[in-house]
This record gives C-alpha cells, structure tokens and sequence, in this order.
C-alpha cells in the first residue's frame, strides 16, 4: 500500500470524502475521528496491518499523516 | 503460571438475576445527543440495560440468584459448605458482603464465606477457585455468586460509559466430582497491574477517602486503553488455554465471552478465527455488566444443549485490573439453567438515578 491508498482508506473508514483527505488534514476536521472512531481506527490497523495502537500512540495522533507514520515506521507503506 | 487445571467439578445450577428497571438507551433521555447515541448504540451494540434502583445492591441480585438456584435444587441451605462472592460493588466495605448474604440464605455455621476482589475477569477466578476448593477434601457443595452494578458508579455525563452499564447478578452451583475422575477443567489466569487506572475508581477507597471532586467518586474507562489490552491479551488466551488442555476451537460449543462491547466482541471473534454461531451476545439486552455476563450468557444466550452430552464452553473473561482468564469447562445436561428478576421497586422504596 502506498501513502495514497492509504490515505484513501483513511478517508473510508472515518466516512469522509477521498478528495477531502490529505496527509495535513487535522484531526478536528475529521468528525467521525472522536473516541468511537479512535476504536474503529485501532480495530482496523489491527485487521489490515497487524499493527495494535498504543494509547500514547493514540494520543500523538493530531492530524492524517501521524496515522501515515505510524505505518511507515512498522513499513507498512511501499514509496 | 500460564494455564493450570483442576479436577472437574460438577455445576449442578446457574441462575442470573437483573434489576426489573429496563431502560432503552434509543427510547429514553440519556442527555446526549440522539446522534451520538445512536452511533454509541450501534458500535457498543447495547439497546437496553436493567438498572438497579438507589437501593439494590449486587447482594440483592446474588441473593435472588441464589435462593433461585437452591431452589430449583432442592438444596438445603444447611448442605452449602462455602458462598464465595466476587463482586467489586459490595454492600459495605466491611464486612464482607458474603457474610450477608449467609445471614440471609440461612446457611449453616460451618460454612465458609468470604469476597473476591475481581470484576470482569472474577468469574474464571471464581470457578478456579471453587474447583480448588472441591479437588480437596471437605468441600462437597459451594455456592458461587458474581454480582455487579456497574451503571450505580457510571457517571451519567461521561459517554465513555453512561450508556454502556447494566446490573446483574448470579448465582453457580457448584458439586464435587459427579462421575468420571478423569475429566479435567483448564484456567488460564492473568494480570497486568502497569493498566490498574485504565478502568478505575479513585475516590472512596483509603487511598483518597474524600476527593474534593465528586466525578472521583464514579467509574474512570481509557476505552482506548482497554481495546489495546483486549486485542493483546484475549488472543492468545484462547490459543494458550486449548493448546494446554489439547483441544481444537472446533470441540468447543460456544465461546463464553465477557459482554464488553459489541465492536470489540466481534474484533476479537474475527481475529481469532471464532464462528459467531458460536459466540451468544447478550449485551444488546442487558448491558455490559461486567463480570456477571459471563453467567449472564450462558443463562440467557439461547445455548443449544444436547442431550447426550455436556457442552464444553471456553469463558474468557477481561478487564478491569487489568485482569484476565479463561475457563474451559463442561456444562452437564442436568445443569439447570434459570433466569429471574428482582421485584419491581415501587417509589418508597427508591427510585433508579437514570
């Protein structure tokens, strides 16, 4: 997966549009990235990529590309 | 101590016992919004709850539980050898609400009685440590009662749990052997102390006896920090607890789980490869109830019971300590399985703080 379907996916899974989305999007223009989505988010880097989310990585988490580094760091991303 | 067995002890009886208040998370003023309810509702997946009132204790709902199991029995109170209680909602501090309710089922003198400090996880622990107690000597009949009510220390302003709690009790009836000597029963028993505030509450106790903010009187959940222990721990305490009795996935009938969360509950089924068919919820009725849904289920999860043969269930239960067990046991055919209610409260004797 590269950084943009993975950023796609982000979009998908907090039911935003693609477009909408990008490495700089904050955190508080998501609406669906609140507490529930935080467990959505967590259950879903766990079925996709094996990776369970730290509550400090959580809480590290301020805009898209944070998620993104999270996968680039376990080199999950391909570019 | 990764996984240990015992000798099999025999459950004659388990009776689950909820408050008659039911409230409906879609239907009633829960004070949020009704969007945000219902988005808590879906992912959670609890629709309706039974609160207890201002009034009734986990020792209420244990004691009917009880006196329900004793019942259907026809034990004699006298013939009860020991009452374990697990239950972080006790009566007082002190003393013990097992004593109480040995006060109030009448039991004989010589019966041993005492509390457990375990919540999510304390029915594994209570049946390991009722199976220990039968594998000896002088111990034939022992009562073991879960109660909780989680919904009486949710504060109702904090989402994180103000729709998520419900009350319930339990009762199990536990016999000596029953037969075949060989038969096994497997726990696996675990803690994880670093988590002991991700699920917490910090006034009350000695520790902070008077906190000068009421909201430390009420249940404190890191749900983010919970769902990490849960997708970490419940793994491989599934693969560890068959792996040590020998047993596959596919020899187990149901898969027993504490009523956390719907979401979670599902995770934890896909990750780990379980049938759904297999995985009775009851939360969508009752509630997170903490440790008594696990008895809860097994009462009121519909189980399909043949009759040539006992079920075999794995009960895995996690949480609060941060703790977590398994159990892996046989439910014989004859156990009896009730359900019950308390009485509906009327307005002397108090209402439900919704």
């Amino acid at each position: 997966m590269n950084t943009q379907d993975a950023t796609k996916w982000i979009a998908e899974l907090f039911q935003e549009p693609s477009a909408s989305v990008t490495p700089d999007t904050p955190r508080d223009a998501v609406a669906a990235w609140d507490s529930l989505g935080e467990l959505t988010l967590m259950a879903d880097m766990d079925e996709k990529f094996g990776i369970v989310l730290t509550d400090t990585q959580l809480k590290a988490m301020h805009r898209v590309d944070d998620i993104l580094q999270v996968l680039r760091d376990q080199g999950k991303l391909t570019d | 101590m990764a996984t240990t067995s015992t000798r099999a002890a025999a459950i004659r009886g388990i009776t689950s016992c909820v408050p008659a208040r039911s409230f409906d998370n879609l239907n009633e003023s829960t004070g949020f919004e009704k969007e945000e309810v219902e988005k808590v509702v879906r992912l959670a997946g609890v629709k309706t709850r039974r609160l207890a009132t201002d009034n009734e204790c986990s020792s209420d709902l244990c004691l009917a539980a009880a006196r329900d199991v004793l019942g259907s029995l026809g034990w004699e109170p006298e013939s009860v050898d020991a009452l374990i209680m697990v239950t972080q909602s006790p009566d007082y501090f002190l003393p013990s609400t097992a004593c109480l309710i040995h006060r109030d089922l009448r039991l004989a003198d010589t019966c041993a009685a005492f509390d457990v400090g375990l919540g999510c996880s304390g029915y594994t622990y209570g049946l390991w440590l009722a199976a220990m107690m039968l594998q000896g000597s002088g111990f034939r009949r022992i009562l073991l009662l879960h109660g909780e009510t989680p919904a009486r220390f949710a504060s109702h302003s904090d989402r994180a749990v103000a729709l998520l709690f419900g009350d319930a009790g339990s009762a199990t009836a536990l016999e000596a052997g029953g037969g075949d000597e060989r038969r096994r029963w497997w726990f696996a028993l675990h803690t994880d102390g670093a988590g002991y505030d991700d699920l917490i509450i910090e006034g009350g106790g000695f520790r902070d006896r008077f906190p000068a903010d009421p909201q430390k009187y009420f249940v404190h959940m890191n749900g983010t920090g919970i769902f990490n222990f849960t997708i970490k721990r419940v793994p491989p305490l599934i693969e560890s607890t068959l792996a040590a009795a020998g047993v596959g996935k596919d020899d187990v009938d149901y898969f027993i789980f504490h009523q956390s969360n719907l979401f979670i509950m599902r995770h934890l089924a896909k990750k780990c490869g379980l049938p759904e068919a297999r995985i009775p919820f009851t939360i969508g009725e009752f509630g997170s109830t903490g440790g008594p849904s696990v008895p809860l289920t097994i009462a009121k999860g519909n189980l399909s019971r043949p009759a040539d043969r006992p079920l075999q269930l794995l009960l895995l239960a996690y949480g609060v300590g941060l703790s977590w067990g398994s159990a892996l046991v046989d439910l014989p055919q004859a156990a009896v399985l009730n359900h019950v209610q308390l009485p509906a409260a009327d307005a002397a004797s108090g209402g439900t703080t919704v």
